[in-house]
């Protein structure tokens, strides 16, 4: 047991972040925003069926994306940021290239309901999608084949990502379960919540792979351990009891979880005390989604339909 | 791999047939350190690079000035290079990520064998086993060769032609098996007297011998990945294996001391007893029924098992045994000769090749681990009597509670540290590659004229000339699927993947697509693959109609 020195030491240094700029630019609520992982761009996806690819450092609009024919749910980026996934209502994901001249690259067809999740794997040769009808399905990249169905669940599916390593996927649905899938054979490995409530709104494994992050909507996010099967750490204070709000790992500068909230704040809490640190204020609805800079101290959030925008944060030099 | 949940009692060496790889006539293949990507070479002199994971092409290495059969390839250390040997005499060495020819060196003889220096990430050097001639070091960036001695120097030079040079049944065999140690810095070769030599490469000079007891041509020898053991496969039908006493670092300067410290007069006693020093006879495999030859012997990624293919024609076996001695399996599939066998360095996967060109996986057979949906679940093997006890059920509401708190929720948690893997190295001076960057072919709109007008190029393997093992049942599989498209037949959670020919077909199809200039050699097969390219669009249609079901 490490002493608390070490974890005290960011607490008390803890440089607040402050709104830099609100980028107006969907005619709908923005579902999802995500930092692509060299860090360069910004994309944003919203239920006016387009999605936004933004500079990250200029924050200047450099291409929308049209095409889906139905609300947009969640987005993914490629691990060398040249290509994002979208996950459509309109029960499809398309592959974009993510750069000149931005075409649709591939439409992958199969889900028998909206499409609500979508993730790479680290290699990027694969991806896995969770949908409405309850499966997950995983899609090579190059021909846009469905390689799996995995009925993995009894309600919508809420979540999907795959560890660091590619060989694990966690999925989270509202059926209240949180599920651990081996990727090669898409058999069930552990279940790791079996309460029928609450629903699981959103899963996402640590950046090193061995704990998951699980959202539930009674307003709690939890850190579990899923080799042992049980939970480190619970976060609250936030409010969660409708939406499927991301939450995230910030690695930049100190170590935070950071999540959305239906009170139109995005929290940021210390990842060992679960001391809440900072409660941004400036979005007029429910945030929806939160994405951290891969190497910059700065956060994006997006808003519901009240609100529209997408606010970007960043702490004090 | 970062997975302490998966169990690791699920299965050590494969079992079945899990899908097939198909383009063109593969001879030959290699993984990669991490086995994400396997690279294949083809008879009519192109290298391709599957993906291991998805199972589709990565990347296809095609010279122009090549189009003869490729007889082996091997990655370097770090999987940005790729060695390949071509029955026209040459050498070529690719660059993975660019797909383009680094250098190209043209041999005497037709090199059989050719291996990368392991110990470099960059490596120029190679050894090269051709046709009825020493093992060649060959530097693939100046051209100069170096012939190795194939006997231990005893009156005067010491590089003599191999003299036995065929198999007692009048077969001809011409190869002198020779390969790195894992360090590179020694080449360890099998002659036709039934001698191991230990070379030192570089000042081309024998520095041990040892002796194999039946004197039988050695036909094959192979280090375990770990470079602790050495297996030879001879002619008398025996696969011995051997521990490598010589440390793994510096072997050359151990093999120096041992000169140094031992007297002997007389050379050739002189490098048997340096010999002795640095290997040891640990098992002997035979088949002592059927005394069948081997072929292709190799070591499981973990070097636990050992694996030899039947070198009778006509049949496809593969032998395991555990280092201890024992035959734990045997694997048989279609009726069609091995012609290379690899291991999966981390996982229970055999890939085989066969005669026709097929390159077979062999997995397990995955089944269903029921207690995984129950977390405190134990399935029993067989019915036990359960005896509750003295206050089972009794209402002890406290120690409830003791149990649910018994992690302190103030323990500091790393979520960003990842443990080393096996695979990291002290001296990793370079970024390994492990997978090739996956770029989604544009969807065409008309694509499914063109692939149906194109199947019938496309089916230019002999698969139609091979029929498929029982368990494949590809043909049984495919029709069922025009009815029963993949998502059908989930019922649990699980789709399994035997890969039906029409699937690879589409697969083969979109490449096709995507590549619309690279034409694909046709071999004049294409009226047999007519029959089944009806079948490819029937499964196409299959998929497509789930899709159209969305339109309600």
């Amino acid at each position: 047991m490490a002493s608390g020195g070490g974890s005290q030491q960011p607490t008390s240094a803890y440089k607040p972040y402050r709104h830099v700029k609100t980028l107006t630019a969907h005619q709908r609520a923005v579902s999802c925003v995500k930092f692509s992982n060299d860090g360069t761009l910004l994309a944003s996806a919203s239920l006016d069926k387009t999605l936004i690819i933004w500079s990250a450092s200029s924050l200047s609009l450099l291409h929308r994306l049209v095409g889906h024919s139905d609300g947009i749910s969640d987005l993914a980026w490629s691990s060398d940021s040249h290509y994002i996934c979208s996950a459509s209502d309109d029960r499809t994901l398309r592959i974009w290239d993510a750069r000149a001249p931005f075409e649709c690259l591939k439409v992958l067809k199969g889900h028998a309901d909206f499409v609500f999740c979508v993730n790479f794997n680290p290699q990027s040769n694969l991806i896995v999608s969770g949908s409405f009808d309850e499966t997950i399905r995983i899609w090579e990249v190059k021909t846009g084949k469905c390689l799996r169905v995995i009925r993995a669940h009894s309600m919508p599916v809420t979540s999907v990502h795959f560890n660091r390593d590619g060989s694990l996927i966690v999925s989270g649905s509202h059926d209240g379960s949180c599920k651990i899938w081996d990727a090669k054979e898409g058999t069930c490995l552990k279940p790791l919540i079996d309460d029928k409530d609450p629903a699981v709104s959103f899963t996402k494994f640590s950046p090193n792979g061995k704990f998951i992050l699980v959202a539930t909507l009674d307003s709690t996010l939890k850190l579990w351990n899923y080799s042992t099967g049980k939970f480190l750490k619970i976060y609250q204070g936030h409010t969660n009891r409708a939406y499927c709000i991301t939450s995230t790992f910030s690695v930049t500068s100190g170590k935070y979880i950071v999540s959305g909230s239906e009170d139109k704040c995005v929290y940021l809490w210390d990842l060992q005390s679960k001391a809440m640190l900072q409660k941004l204020e400036g979005h007029t609805d429910t945030v929806i989604s939160v994405t951290c800079h891969p190497s910059v101290n700065k956060i994006a959030s997006a808003g519901l339909e009240g609100d529209r925008t997408i606010r970007i944060w960043m702490q004090d030099p | 791999m970062n997975a302490p949940i998966i169990d690791p009692l699920q299965g050590d060496f494969p079992e079945v047939i899990e899908e097939y790889l198909e383009h063109g006539v593969m001879k030959c293949i290699a993984f990669n350190r991490r086995g994400t990507l396997l690279a294949a070479g083809c008879s009519d002199g192109s290298c391709v690079i599957w993906d291991f994971e998805t199972r589709g092409i990565a990347k296809e290495l095609r010279d122009r000035d090549c189009a003869a059969a490729i007889t082996s390839v091997c990655w370097s250390k770090y999987g940005h290079r790729i060695l390949v040997s071509a029955a026209d005499k040459s050498l070529t060495l690719w660059d993975v990520v660019s797909g383009e020819k680094i250098s190209r060196v043209v041999l005497q003889q037709t090199p059989l064998q050719a291996r990368l220096h392991p110990g470099s990430s960059m490596p120029s050097i190679c050894l090269a086993c051709p046709l009825s001639s020493a093992p060649t070091i060959v530097d693939l960036s100046t051209g100069s060769t170096t012939v190795l001695p194939v006997t231990v120097p005893s009156n005067g030079n010491g590089v003599a032609p191999p003299s036995r040079n065929k198999y007692p049944d009048g077969t001809p065999y011409t190869l002198t098996a020779a390969c790195f140690n894992k360090n590179g810095d020694l080449v360890y070769m099998g002659n036709s007297k039934g001698e191991i030599l230990i070379i030192d490469h570089k000042n081309v000079k024998v520095l041990a011998m040892i002796p194999i007891s039946s004197g039988a041509v050695i036909k094959n020898i192979v280090f375990s990945r770990n470079g602790q053991y050495l297996l030879t496969n001879s002619n008398d039908r025996i696969i011995r294996i051997y521990e490598n006493l010589l440390p793994l670092k510096d072997g050359l300067g151990a093999l120096d001391n041992l000169h140094k410290t031992i007297e002997e007069e007389d050379i050739v006693e002189k490098m048997k007893a340096v010999g002795s020093k640095c290997l040891v006879l640990f098992r002997e495999f035979q088949d002592l029924i059927t005394k069948m030859h081997w072929k292709a012997p190799c070591f499981s990624g973990d070097g636990e098992w050992v694996m030899a293919a039947s070198a009778s024609k006509g049949e496809h076996k593969i032998y395991i045994w555990d280092r201890v001695g024992h035959l734990v399996k045997m694997l048989e599939g279609p009726k069609e000769a091995v012609f290379d066998l690899a291991w999966h360095p981390v996982h229970p996967i055999i890939v085989s090749v066969s005669l026709t060109g097929l390159v077979y996986i062999w997995a397990k057979d995955y089944t269903e681990n029921w207690s995984a949906f129950a977390p405190d679940f134990k399935e029993l093997e067989e019915n036990e009597e359960y005896v509750e006890r003295e206050d089972e059920f009794d209402l002890v509401p406290e120690t409830e509670k003791v149990k649910e708190s018994d992690v302190n929720e103030d323990d500091e948690v790393d979520i960003v540290t990842v443990e080393k893997d096996q695979f990291s190295d002290s001296d990793m001076s370079q970024e390994e590659l492990r997978f090739l960057p996956a770029i989604p072919c544009p969807d065409v709109p008309e694509q499914q004229d063109k692939c149906v007008g194109s199947s019938s190029k496309l089916m230019d393997s002999n698969q139609s000339g091979s029929p498929l093992s029982e368990e494949n049942g590809q043909n049984g599989l495919a029709a069922n699927n025009v009815s029963s498209p993949l998502e059908e037949d989930t019922g649990g959670t699980r789709l399994k993947r035997k890969r039906k020919p029409s699937e690879k077909g589409l697969e083969l199809q979109a490449e096709k697509v995507r590549k619309p200039l690279k034409p694909v050699k046709s071999s004049g097969r294409s009226s047999k693959a007519k029959s089944k390219s009806v079948v490819d669009q029937d499964y196409g249609n299959g998929v497509y109609a789930d899709d159209g079901s969305d339109d309600y």
